[in-house]
């Protein structure tokens, strides 16, 4: 066993990788892989609001002032503010403070559950005004063609980004406990470093749903 | 093996360099970075409420670009990553780029003729009743 393997926590270096740094990287290089097919996942439904919003304009514009314009921008801030506090808490945890490690997270976590709270309560309001996706849209207040397709894009979108969210969470939940448990440290601390990167990339999202569907 | 002994060796394996970067590291970016996201969400939130007309678009994308940018060199650390995690990253980008690009240029540039009628994304569908050509916005 070489001094670096010896000197670290159990279990961390696996056995075919000739150093912690090699591991690491490769590690890095496999998130980023993951991140890539999320964010061509993404892109999909990105396409397919490009072109739908420029074939129907005008509903675009319509339903998006019909959107609580407020609670979009509030929820920005709010993931803006969570990524900012995951980014703290992998630096404290690298820099050996992991009381304050911890802190963050939870910090993160409350975020992230007040991002769906706020979602929940725009939901609910799509829901009793009946503005939903394909044949069950019946808002009465936006009745020109292509708003039924907004709201499936924006079902789709905030959607697909809340089940992000969801996991994200739970990954962030997992780190939490492992943290405490101080398994991250200025020696090894990549794993809490990928979950940060899974959670900023749910932000990234975020950054550019909230122009294209609050403020047409 | 004791409690200093472990220790004593983790500084040991430790690469210097790795070790100084601890040392060194600084939440400030972070903080800078913050501040800077949340201006600007305010810039885009002020200039979105203006239906600047043709103009929006390009606003909110190329701001919400440049917040991109800041979450994923310094929140991310691509900045401080190797080649090829910024080479995987960038090269998503690209594909992203190619999809977006050939699809709506595709609708934008099709024209009467060669969309009959009924056709989906042809020139027809879209117009709201009472509408006629020259009042649909751009």
């Amino acid at each position: 066993m070489s001094p670096e393997a010896a000197s670290l926590p159990e279990g961390i270096l696996a056995h075919h990788f000739a150093s912690l740094e090699r591991q690491n990287e490769a590690m890095r290089l496999g998130m980023w892989l993951f991140l890539a097919t999320e964010i061509l996942l993404f892109a999909g439904l990105f396409t397919g609001y490009s072109v739908y919003r420029f074939e129907f304009p005008l509903a675009f514009a319509e339903c998006s002032r019909h959107l609580s314009l407020t609670a979009g921008t509030v929820n920005t801030i709010v993931l803006i503010t969570s990524s900012f506090t995951v980014a703290l808490s992998i630096h404290f945890a690298r820099t050996d403070q992991r009381r304050a490690a911890v802190v963050c997270l939870a910090l993160t976590i409350l975020l992230a559950l007040g991002f769906l709270g706020i979602k929940a309560i725009e939901y609910t309001a799509h829901f009793r005004e009946h503005a939903l996706p394909g044949k069950y849209y019946a808002f009465e207040e936006v009745k020109i063609p292509g708003a039924a397709m907004f709201y499936t894009l924006y079902f789709m979108m905030t959607g697909l980004h809340g089940l992000h969210v969801v996991a994200g969470m739970s990954v962030l939940t997992w780190l939490l406990w492992r943290t405490n448990q101080g398994r991250y440290s200025s020696r090894y601390y990549t794993g809490l470093e990928l979950g940060g990167l899974y959670w900023h990339l749910v932000d990234l999202v975020w950054i550019f749903l909230y122009p294209l569907l609050y403020l047409i | 093996m004791g409690e200093s002994g472990s220790s004593g060796r983790a500084n040991v394996a430790l690469h210097p360099d790795d070790r100084h970067e601890e040392h060194a590291h600084s939440a400030i970016p972070y903080v800078v970075v913050w501040i800077a996201l949340l201006a600007f969400t305010a810039l885009t939130y002020l200039t979105g409420k203006q239906h600047l007309g043709a103009w929006a678009l390009f606003i909110a994308l190329a701001i919400a670009c440049l917040k991109s940018a800041l979450v994923a060199l310094i929140f991310m650390h691509l900045k401080d990553s190797s080649g090829m995690t910024r080479l995987v990253f960038g090269t998503s980008l690209v594909f992203v780029g190619i999809l977006l690009f050939f699809t709506v240029a595709d609708v934008a540039t099709r024209f009467r003729p060669a969309t009959p009628a009924g056709a989906p994304f042809g020139t027809e569908r879209s117009r709201p009743e009472g509408l006629l050509e020259h009042e649909m916005p751009e």
